[in-house]
C-alpha cells in the first residue's frame, strides 16, 4: 500500500511541478545527433549507430525537466523535412562534426537555410561542434567564424564545442537545455 | 465510439455537416496537431474527420496530404492507444497521396518491437506496409519474421495480410517467409485468454488510463486463413506445390486429418483444388476424394463450397455428382435463406449440363417455387424448367407469370433465358412459351430484360418454323412502342429478312412505314433498308409498286442516311442486275482481315500512290460472320450465373492480330525495309520439332512480292547453357528460290527464349508460284555458363540440331480461304482460265469425308455451301473458294469425287481462276 502511495505522490507531483520543453535536433548526415539523443537518454554511448530513417521521437526526463527530442535524419533526402519538425520546438540544436571541416559549407548553407524560415525565427539556436575528442577538431572560435553565426540576430545562438564520447562539456549542454524548458 | 456519437450528434444538431466536414475546415484545423500538450480527444476527432472525407471520396492534393501526414506523425510522441489507432488509420489513408511518406518509418518500427503495446502492433504492422518502399523490405525481413509466428493472432494476422500486400513489389524477400507462412497455417488454436498481455499494472504509473484497453485474441483461426492465401501467393507459379500444399493441408481422405480450424480457409484451400483440377487433369482423382471428404465437414460454408467445385468441375460424371447433390438437397430445406439460394443457384447452373442428375432435387425444389425469396424462387424454377418434362412446362410458366412483376431485371433475364433454351428442348410447347414471352415484352423493363426477351423471340423464329408469324407479329407490336432503338432495328433488320418471305408480306409494311414516320434517324434509316428488302424480294408488281411510292417519300427525310438509302434502293429497283450485288449479297469481307490491311495500308507511306486493293481482302459468308461476332451462342449460355473464368485469360489472337504482330515485327528489321508489303504470312508458326526437345523451333513464312522470308522461332530450353551464332541452314533440291542471307540470332539464352532467326529467298520469277521443300538445320556455338557468375565459358563448341521439314506449298502460302457464291462466280469464270485434271487418290483414302478433309488442308481453300460433308458415300463434289495472294485474284475448284470399295476415291478437279498458272498451281498442290 505505501508503495502504492508513492508512486502516486511522485506521479502526482511531476505532474504539478514538471516543466517541459521539446527540442529539435538537426545537422548533417553522421555528426551525432541520434548519439547525442542515446547519450543524455540512457547515458549509453556505442560505436555503431545505425542512418536514422525519417525521425526517432524519443522522452528524456532529466529532474524535473521532460525533454521532448525530435531526432531528425540529416540525409540530403531528409533535410528539406527539418523545418517542420523544428516548428513549434522551444529549441534547435545543430550538431556539427567538428573535426570533419570539408563539410562546413554544406552545413553553414543547410543551418542558414533553415533558420530563414519565417515560421522559425526567434526560437532559440544550439550549436555543438561534436567529437572533439578527435585529433584535429575546429576550436569553438572558429565554428562560430565558419558557421557565421554571429549574422544571426533574431534569436539568442551558443555555440559548445563537445563529444558525446568522453561525454565532454555534455553537462553544460544539458543546462542549457533545460533552461529552454517552461 | 464516445467521439463518434459525439460527432453524430453535433452533426445532427448543428446540420452543419458540410461546414464542419469541409476539406478547408480540416486543413486549418490541423494545427491541433502542433499544439503542445497534444489534446487526444481533439487530434482524433480531426483524425476521424480526415479518415471520413477520404472514404466519402473526397481527395487531397499532394500539398494537402503531405502536409496533414507530417502533422499527423507528431502525434507519435502522444501514448493514448486510441489516439495512436486513429493515427495510424490516418496515415494508411494518407499514404497514397502524400509525400516523404517514408519518414514516419522508424516511428512505426518502434512500434512494432515486441517490447511494444500489443495494441499497437498489428496496427503499426499494417500502416508500415504501406509506408516503405519494396527495397526497404530486406530490412523489415527480420520484424515480419518474427511477427507472422506471433501467439497473438491478431499480429500475426496483420502481418500475414500486409506480407501479401508487399509480395507484389518485393517477391524475392516476401518469399523467404515461406517457413513462417507455413508454420501459422499450421498453429494450433489459441485458448480465448491465453495470451492476454500484462499492461494492467501500469493504470496509474504511466499517467494514462488507456493501456486498460486489452485486446482479447479471436478464436477463429483467422490467421489461418491469411496464411493460406500468402502461401498460395508464394507458391502460385509451382503447380507441384499447391498439390502438395493442399494434400497436406487437406488432411486425407476424411478430411478429418486437418489442421485447418478456420471454415474460409477450408473454402479457399477447395478452390485451390478446384483450380489445380481445371489446370492438371490428372489430379483430379485425387482432390474429389479430399473433396467428398469436405462434403462430410462440420460447417456449412465448406460443404457448399466443395459441392459447387464438384459441380462445376469438367467433365465430371453422374456418379461424382451424386454425393454433392445430395449435399446441396439439404440445403434446399435449410431455414437459411443464404443456403438455399446458394444451392439453387449451383443447381440451376449445373442443370444446364446434367439435368438428370439435378433431377433428384425436383421435389425439394417444387417447394421453393413459392419461397417468399424471390431469388431461391427463379432459381428454383429455372432449374425445374430445364430438369422438369413437357407435361411440367406450363404450369411452371403459369407460377412465373404470378410473380414476374416482383422480381429484379437481373432474375427476369435469367428466367427469360431460361424459357428461351426450354423452347428449342420443347418445341411443341412453343405457342405458350411465345405467349409467355409477348406478355412480359409489354412489361416494365431495362434494356438488358428487352434485349433477352427480343433474342429469345429471335432463336423461336430461327429454329421453330411454326411460331415464325405469329413472333414476327408480336415484334411488330412490340416496334410501335420501344423506347430503345438498338432493339428496334435490330428488329427491324429481321423483319426485312423474314418478312418477304412470310405468306402476307404487304401486312408488315404498315408496321414498318409507322417508323419511318414516327421514329429517330437510325430506326428511320433501319426502316427504309428494311422495306427496301421487302420490294426487292416481292414479285408481287402492286406491292412492289406502293413500296416504291413510299421510299419516294423518304427522299425527303431531313437525315442524309436515310435520303441516301432511299436513294440507293430506289436505283437498285429501277436496275435489277444491282440487286444481287447490293441487296442479296450473302458473303461480307473478313472484318479482321480488312482491319489488318487497312493498318497496314495506311502505315506504309509509299503505298498510297494506289488505290486500296478491295478484292485482295477474304470474303466470309453472313453465316461466318455473325459466329464471329461476340454474341454468344443461345444454347450455351442459358440462365448460368455464368462463371466467368475464360475471360480471366485473353482470347487468343485472331489471325489478322497475328498478322498485324508479324508486320510490326517485320517491319523493325532493316534488311526487309525495301521488300513493300506482305502479301501473306502463315496463319499459326508451325511447329519444326516436338515440344519436349531441348531446343524448339517454329516457322512463320512470310511471302513478299519478289522475296520470301522464314522467321524462325527458336527456344532454348536448357537454363545453364548460352546459343550463340544461332543460323538456320536451308537446303533445297527444287528451283525457283536462291538464297539472299541469313539473319543469326547472336546470343540465346533460356531467359532471352524465343530469340527470332530469318532466312531470305528470291523469288526468281516473282509471277511464278514456286513451291520447295527445305532441309533444315539449326547451327549454333552452345557454351556453357559458369553456375556461379552465371556467365557464358569462353569457348564454346560448334553443334547442329536436325529439324524437321519446311515446305513452301500452294495452299496456305500462296492460296487463302475466301468466301464466294459458287454458282454464279463458276459460271462468271467460264471464260477465264482453266483446268481439269482426272486423280486416283488411292487406296488409303478411305471414305469421301477424308478425301474432303485432305484436300481443304492441302489447298488451304473454303469449303462452300456445306459441301465439306459429303451426304453420300459414293458421289460427291465439293465446292471450293480461295484468294491468291499478291493480287493473283480469285480461284474456284471444283472436285467432283466417286469412291468405290478397292478403288479408293477418284478424283476430278477443276479449276478455274483468273490465270493460268493459279490453276496449274492448284492442280500441281493435288498432284504433287
Amino acid at each position: 500500500m505505501a508503495g502504492f502511495f508513492s508512486s502516486w505522490f511522485s506521479w502526482l507531483t511531476s505532474l504539478l511541478f514538471s516543466k517541459t520543453a521539446e527540442i529539435a535536433i538537426v545537422g548533417l548526415q553522421a555528426s551525432g545527433k541520434t548519439s547525442f539523443v542515446n547519450v543524455i537518454g540512457s547515458g549509453q554511448w556505442s560505436e555503431d549507430v545505425v542512418p536514422t530513417v525519417g525521425y526517432i521521437f524519443k522522452t528524456v526526463r532529466k529532474g524535473n525537466v521532460n525533454l521532448k527530442i525530435w531526432d531528425v535524419a540529416g540525409q540530403p533526402k531528409f533535410r528539406t523535412m527539418w523545418e517542420r519538425y523544428c516548428h513549434g520546438a522551444d529549441a534547435i540544436v545543430f550538431v556539427l562534426d567538428s573535426a570533419d571541416p570539408e563539410k562546413f559549407n554544406t552545413a553553414r548553407f543547410e543551418l542558414h537555410q533553415l533558420l530563414s524560415q519565417s515560421a522559425l525565427s526567434g526560437v532559440p539556436l544550439l550549436v555543438l561542434g561534436n567529437k572533439n575528442d578527435l585529433e584535429g577538431h575546429v576550436p569553438v572560435k572558429d565554428l562560430i567564424r565558419d558557421l557565421q553565426l554571429d549574422k544571426i540576430a533574431d534569436r539568442p545562438v551558443s555555440c559548445y564545442s563537445c563529444s558525446m564520447k568522453s561525454q565532454h562539456n555534455l553537462d553544460i549542454v544539458l543546462q542549457w537545455l533545460a533552461g529552454r524548458s517552461h | 465510439m464516445s467521439f463518434a456519437m459525439a460527432f453524430s450528434k453535433k452533426e445532427d444538431e448543428s446540420g452543419l455537416s458540410s461546414y464542419y466536414n469541409n476539406k478547408t475546415t480540416i486543413i486549418q484545423e490541423a494545427r491541433v496537431f502542433n499544439e503542445s500538450p497534444i489534446s487526444p480527444r481533439k487530434c482524433r476527432q480531426l483524425l476521424t474527420r480526415i479518415v471520413y472525407l477520404l472514404y466519402v471520396g473526397e481527395t487531397f492534393s499532394t500539398q494537402e496530404s503531405t502536409t496533414l501526414f507530417f502533422g499527423t506523425t507528431k502525434l507519435f510522441q502522444h501514448k493514448d492507444s486510441a489516439l495512436r489507432q486513429a493515427v495510424y488509420l490516418a496515415i494508411k489513408e494518407l499514404a497514397t497521396t502524400a509525400e516523404d511518406v517514408i519518414m514516419v518509418t522508424s516511428s512505426i518500427m518502434k512500434d512494432m518491437q515486441p517490447n511494444s503495446e500489443v495494441i499497437y502492433r498489428p496496427n503499426a504492422i499494417r500502416a508500415l506496409c504501406r509506408i516503405i518502399d519494396p527495397s526497404m523490405a530486406q530490412g523489415v525481413e527480420r520484424f515480419f519474421k518474427a511477427a507472422i509466428v506471433d501467439k497473438n493472432p491478431s499480429i500475426s494476422s496483420a502481418a500475414l495480410v500486409s506480407s501479401y500486400h508487399l509480395f507484389p513489389h518485393a517477391k524475392d524477400v516476401v518469399k523467404r517467409w515461406v517457413n513462417e507462412a507455413q508454420e501459422a497455417v499450421n498453429a494450433k488454436s489459441q485458448g480465448y485468454f491465453g495470451s492476454v498481455s500484462s499492461g494492467s499494472s501500469s493504470f496509474f504509473g504511466g499517467g494514462s488510463s488507456q493501456n486498460a484497453t486489452q485486446t482479447i485474441p479471436s478464436s477463429s483461426n483467422i490467421t489461418q486463413y491469411h496464411a493460406l492465401g500468402l502461401l498460395y501467393l508464394m507458391r502460385q507459379q509451382d503447380r507441384m506445390a499447391i498439390t502438395k500444399m493442399i494434400q497436406q493441408l487437406g488432411g486425407g481422405k476424411s478430411g478429418a486429418g486437418t489442421t485447418l480450424k478456420n471454415a474460409m480457409a477450408l473454402c479457399m484451400l477447395i478452390r485451390y483444388a478446384a483450380k489445380v483440377i481445371e489446370e492438371d487433369p490428372n489430379v483430379q482423382r485425387q482432390m474429389v476424394e479430399l473433396l467428398e471428404g469436405w462434403l462430410r465437414h462440420k460447417s456449412d460454408m465448406v460443404n457448399f463450397e466443395a459441392a459447387r467445385v464438384i459441380c462445376e468441375m469438367k467433365n465430371v460424371t453422374a456418379a461424382q455428382l451424386t454425393k454433392s447433390i445430395a449435399v446441396l438437397q439439404l440445403f434446399l430445406s435449410s431455414p437459411k435463406p443464404v443456403l438455399k439460394f446458394a444451392a439453387t443457384r449451383t443447381l440451376a447452373a449445373l442443370a444446364l449440363s446434367h439435368p438428370a442428375s439435378v433431377a433428384a432435387c425436383n421435389v425439394d425444389l417444387e417447394n421453393l417455387i413459392t419461397d417468399t425469396n424471390r431469388s431461391v424462387a427463379t432459381y428454383a424454377i429455372t432449374t425445374l424448367l430445364k430438369t422438369g418434362n413437357e407435361a411440367s412446362v406450363d404450369r411452371l410458366i403459369k407460377q412465373i407469370t404470378g410473380f414476374m412483376s416482383e422480381i429484379s431485371d437481373e432474375f427476369k433475364v435469367i428466367i427469360v433465358d431460361a424459357i428461351r433454351s426450354l423452347c428449342l428442348k420443347f418445341p411443341a410447347k412453343h405457342a405458350a412459351m411465345l405467349t409467355f414471352l409477348s406478355g412480359v415484352l409489354r412489361d416494365e423493363g431495362g434494356y438488358d430484360f428487352k434485349r433477352a426477351v427480343v433474342e429469345a423471340i429471335f432463336d423461336m423464329i430461327k429454329f421453330i418454323g411454326e411460331c415464325k408469324e405469329q413472333a414476327l407479329s408480336h415484334l411488330c407490336e412490340f416496334i410501335e412502342d420501344c423506347e430503345f432503338t438498338k432493339l428496334s432495328v435490330r428488329i427491324l433488320h429481321l423483319l426485312g429478312i423474314e418478312g418477304p418471305k412470310s405468306s402476307q408480306p404487304a401486312k408488315y409494311i404498315r408496321f414498318i412505314y409507322n417508323r419511318v414516320v414516327l421514329e429517330n434517324a437510325p430506326v428511320r434509316a433501319a426502316a427504309v433498308a428494311s422495306m427496301a428488302k421487302f420490294g426487292v424480294s416481292s414479285s408481287d408488281p402492286k406491292l412492289n409498286h406502293s413500296i416504291g411510292v413510299l421510299l419516294n417519300r423518304c427522299l425527303d427525310d431531313v437525315d442524309d442516311e436515310v435520303r441516301d438509302r432511299a436513294t440507293m434502293y430506289l436505283k437498285v429497283f429501277k436496275a435489277q442486275n444491282l440487286v444481287e450485288p447490293y441487296v442479296k449479297e450473302d458473303s461480307v469481307l473478313s472484318l479482321t482481315a480488312l482491319e489488318a490491311k487497312l493498318v497496314s495500308y495506311v502505315k506504309d507511306g509509299s503505298a498510297s500512290a494506289q488505290p486500296f486493293d478491295v478484292s485482295s481482302i477474304p470474303k466470309i459468308s453472313r453465316a461466318q460472320a455473325a459466329a464471329e461476332s461476340a454474341r454468344p451462342s443461345t444454347l450455351d449460355t442459358i440462365g448460368v450465373p455464368a462463371p466467368k473464368k475464360t475471360s480471366a485469360a485473353p482470347p487468343p489472337p485472331t489471325a489478322a492480330e497475328t498478322q498485324s504482330a508479324y508486320a510490326d515485327q517485320l517491319a523493325a528489321v532493316p534488311a526487309f525495309a525495301n521488300y513493300g508489303p506482305i502479301l501473306n504470312s502463315s496463319a499459326r508458326p508451325l511447329p519444326l520439332t516436338e515440344s519436349e526437345t531441348e531446343y524448339q523451333v517454329t516457322c512463320v513464312k512470310h511471302i513478299f512480292k519478289e522475296h520470301i522470308v522464314f522467321q524462325f522461332n527458336v527456344s532454348n530450353t536448357l537454363p545453364d547453357t548460352v546459343l550463340e551464332q544461332v543460323t538456320m541452314a536451308m537446303q533445297t533440291e527444287d528451283e525457283g528460290l536462291s538464297q539472299e542471307f541469313v539473319l543469326p540470332i547472336n546470343s540465346l539464352s533460356a531467359a532471352s527464349s524465343p530469340g527470332v532467326a530469318y532466312v531470305s529467298f528470291v523469288r526468281d520469277e516473282p509471277e511464278d508460284y514456286a513451291t520447295a521443300t527445305f532441309q533444315c538445320t539449326l547451327q549454333f556455338v552452345s557454351k556453357e555458363l559458369d553456375p556461379s557468375t552465371g556467365e557464358p565459358e569462353a569457348e564454346g563448341y560448334e553443334d547442329e540440331y536436325q529439324i524437321e521439314e519446311v515446305e513452301l506449298s500452294a495452299g496456305g502460302d500462296y492460296i487463302i480461304p475466301s468466301y464466294a457464291a459458287f454458282g454464279a462466280e463458276w459460271d462468271r469464270m467460264k471464260a477465264g482460265p482453266s483446268v481439269t485434271e482426272t486423280f486416283g487418290l488411292g487406296a488409303s483414302v478411305e471414305s469421301l469425308k477424308a478425301a474432303c478433309d485432305s484436300i481443304i488442308e492441302v489447298l488451304n481453300m473454303e469449303p462452300l455451301g456445306g459441301t465439306e460433308i459429303p451426304t453420300s458415300s459414293s458421289v460427291h463434289t465439293l465446292q471450293l473458294s480461295g484468294l491468291v495472294t499478291g493480287g493473283g485474284g480469285k480461284v474456284l475448284a471444283r472436285c467432283r469425287m466417286t469412291f468405290s470399295q478397292g478403288v479408293g476415291v477418284t478424283l476430278e478437279l477443276g479449276v478455274r481462276a483468273e490465270k493460268q498458272d493459279v490453276c496449274q498451281l492448284v492442280v500441281n498442290a493435288v498432284g504433287g
